[in-house]
């Protein structure tokens, strides 16, 4: 080979590849305002983008699959556990994580910021991404799906997820460890039972540390019972 | 009698060199605190104060300012003997120091303090990013002026610039706010990616050649001749291959191809450096002096070879990434890739240049041929060990959908296993560094 050739590949390798890169780079940059729903990116997405570097989170989470792998992905976060799953964690996670072995700073994170980061979850989890990760792509609605079905088609196990239980109770082995495991609730408590537990936890047990709980319309309030009763 | 320096101002390198040694065996020692918190609980009260992400940011921000701090010393040992002449100005090169290892500091108590960008390997914060900046120009001015000055082109000096250059201008990428998290995972791979496969390809090859050049006395335009070739096939791999990272962060579908066909190239390059380091070590003219260079040359395009190209490979396609990304197998190349090819290269410099700094022509290299093997043979079991909590978690997380902590849990074991190789490991660092500061003249009797 001679020196001019070598010469030659340098420079036609370095040109092409470069030029590849810069032009799918300009198409790219087109086609992402799409494909991320840049039109969705509100005043508190933003913010919420924000206060996710300035708490540093991406040191131990992933998102999109870059930064720490010492905690779980978020790309799909708000799919798997919701706003109030969210807010639970980040407010509590000294109570969340208490029986874990493995810990999440209790950082202060203030309410406002709490719901900016929520915001930027929900943008983030809406990214057309190819569905990755794979484990989000139906793993946390299957397995209550299933469960819904076999309750005879039961919006509980969506509300379960939705209403932010899920935050502080583990059901087959998903979920929180802030409050008791339900996988066999319906055993101890019957629905009736539960459903008042849930709206006024103090009156059924004096001193239980669940705060009430608001927001759902009669109808939910008794779909979660029935569900949560039939796990026995 | 000692041997002189050919040029007086090739001792800039020095304290480079000197710093960038110190801070390694501190990166090293965060790491073992990092690879702790995965099997061992850290109490929250500890994690409030001073959680995972701080010591991380830590660990990897050390990395980059030595490996960085080593390239420039290496640089300013090069430029005289390549250029003919004596570097432009020492005091612009103390200069230059005193800033980047002040903003280093300054970062490093800043990160335990809170005070980051919170983005991965890119935390400084802005006004540290601009005193980077000025570091960097002042640098590349004083490299320019005595290129320029010297008006002697080499095809090394010239990749070295270039290659220098690049680095700096994709730094630029790192430093804004992007609003739309998508698109700042597309530019922070400008930095990051282009760097390790662009940028800093540039700087090693175009290092390795002209020790090449000085250890093997074979004839420059056989070496420059080649690493045309590998510097073309790297950019050419490189550049377009920035797109295994842009398979799932919402970008278009069109770069699982790019992606996937130019990074399953990468390796060609990398095999080629191997290659041609054995033909040149083959076909040497000089005697060899100083066996541990002659190792430390050998062992870095081997070990660049297996942690950047075969432990690259085997999960830059994307049928398999979509399995294995953002897992404990990204890890288990980044550290075998990050060692093979660039901690070895910045010590393969260091074991050229230092004794010569001292004024010993052939070293005792015994305490560094053991520093050498520990280090290497425990990076690879702790590569390893990564890669079997990286394949576990892929199966138990991703395959078969068990939570986040499940997965954790059989990983456990394996991270004991990184610790404990991380220990021996951190015994070859120590030796190396340990070493390289005391260097000594080998016993004439040996000879």
């Amino acid at each position: 080979m001679s020196t001019n050739l070598a010469k030659w590949i340098f420079i036609l390798g370095t040109v092409i590849s470069g030029v590849i890169l810069l032009a799918l780079t300009v198409d790219t940059q087109r086609q992402m305002a799409a494909l991320t729903h840049s039109d969705q990116l509100s005043p508190q997405v933003v913010a919420g983008k924000h206060a996710f570097e300035r708490y540093n989170c991406n040191d131990c989470h992933t998102i999109l699959g870059f930064g720490g792998y010492y905690a779980p992905d978020l790309t799909k976060v708000y799919k798997r556990i919701g706003a109030d799953g969210i807010k639970t964690t980040v407010a509590n996670p000294d109570v969340v994580f208490a029986s874990s072995w493995r810990k999440m700073p209790q950082q202060h994170v203030k309410p406002e910021e709490i719901d900016e980061l929520v915001a930027f979850f929900k943008w983030v989890s809406e990214i057309d991404n190819h569905d990755w990760p794979p484990q989000d792509r139906n793993a946390g609605i299957s397995r209550t799906a299933m469960r819904a079905v076999v309750g005879g088609m039961n919006l509980g196990p969506a509300l379960f997820k939705e209403k932010g239980c899920i935050g502080c109770h583990t059901i087959d082995g998903a979920g929180g460890s802030i409050g008791p495991v339900l996988d066999h609730v319906g055993a101890k408590m019957s629905a009736e039972q539960i459903e008042k537990f849930i709206k006024d936890p103090a009156s059924v047990r004096p001193g239980a540390k669940m705060p009430a709980q608001k927001g759902l319309t009669k109808d939910e309030y008794h779909q979660l019972a029935k569900y949560l009763g039939g796990l026995k | 009698m000692p041997l002189t320096l050919t040029f007086k101002s090739q001792r800039a390198a020095y304290p480079y060199f000197v710093i960038a040694g110190l801070l390694f065996v501190l990166q090293i020692i965060v790491g073992l605190y990092l690879v702790s918190n995965y099997f061992h609980t850290v109490p929250q009260s500890v994690v409030n104060v001073f959680p995972f992400s701080t010591a991380r940011a830590m660990h990897t921000n050390l990395l980059v300012l030595w490996m960085l701090l080593g390239f420039m010393g290496g640089t300013y040992f090069i430029l005289p003997e390549e250029t003919g002449t004596d570097t432009y100005s020492v005091k612009l090169a103390y200069a230059q120091l005193i800033i980047l290892v002040g903003v280093g500091v300054t970062a490093l108590v800043g990160f335990i303090f809170g005070w980051t960008k919170g983005r991965p390997l890119l935390e400084i914060p802005f006004p540290l990013n601009l005193l980077v900046v000025v570091g960097a120009l002042i640098f590349l001015f004083n490299v320019g002026m005595t290129m320029l000055r010297a008006k002697r082109w080499t095809v090394i000096q010239g990749s070295l610039l270039g290659g220098l250059v690049f680095l700096a201008l994709l730094y630029l990428f790192g430093v804004p706010f992007y609003r739309n998290e998508a698109l700042d995972w597309y530019y922070w791979w400008w930095v990051i990616h282009l760097w390790v496969e662009g940028a800093w390809e540039l700087v090693t090859g175009s290092i390795l050649a002209f020790i090449m050049l000085k250890i093997t006395g074979v004839d420059r335009a056989v070496v420059e001749k080649w690493l045309y070739v590998e510097l073309g096939l790297f950019l050419f791999t490189g550049l377009a291959g920035t797109g295994h990272h842009y398979y799932w962060l919402g970008a278009p579908t069109y770069w699982l191809w790019f992606g996937g066909i130019f990074s399953a190239l990468e390796p060609l390059p990398i095999v080629l450096m191997v290659w041609d380091t054995f033909n040149h070590v083959r076909e040497r003219k000089s005697p060899i002096v100083n066996p541990l260079v002659w190792t430390y040359v050998v062992g870095c395009s081997i070990y660049h070879l297996i942690g950047a190209g075969v432990f690259g490979f085997v999960h830059t396609l994307p049928q398999i990434n979509m399995y294995t990304h953002g897992s404990q197998v990204t890890a288990a190349h980044g550290h075998l890739a990050f060692f093979g090819a660039y901690a070895l290269l910045n010590l393969t410099i260091f074991y050229y240049a230092l004794p010569k700094l001292k004024g010993i022509e052939k070293f005792d290299g015994r305490r560094g041929l053991f520093g050498f093997w520990t280090m290497s043979l425990a990076m690879m079991a702790m590569g390893l060990s990564f890669g079997v909590a990286g394949v576990l978690q892929t199966y138990i997380e991703r395959i078969l959908g068990q939570g986040y902590m499940t997965a954790q849990l059989y990983m456990r074991f394996w991270f004991m296993l990184v610790f404990a190789f991380g220990v021996v490991f951190t015994v070859g660092v120590v030796t190396t560094v340990w070493d390289l500061f005391t260097i000594r003249a080998a016993k004439p009797a040996a000879t």
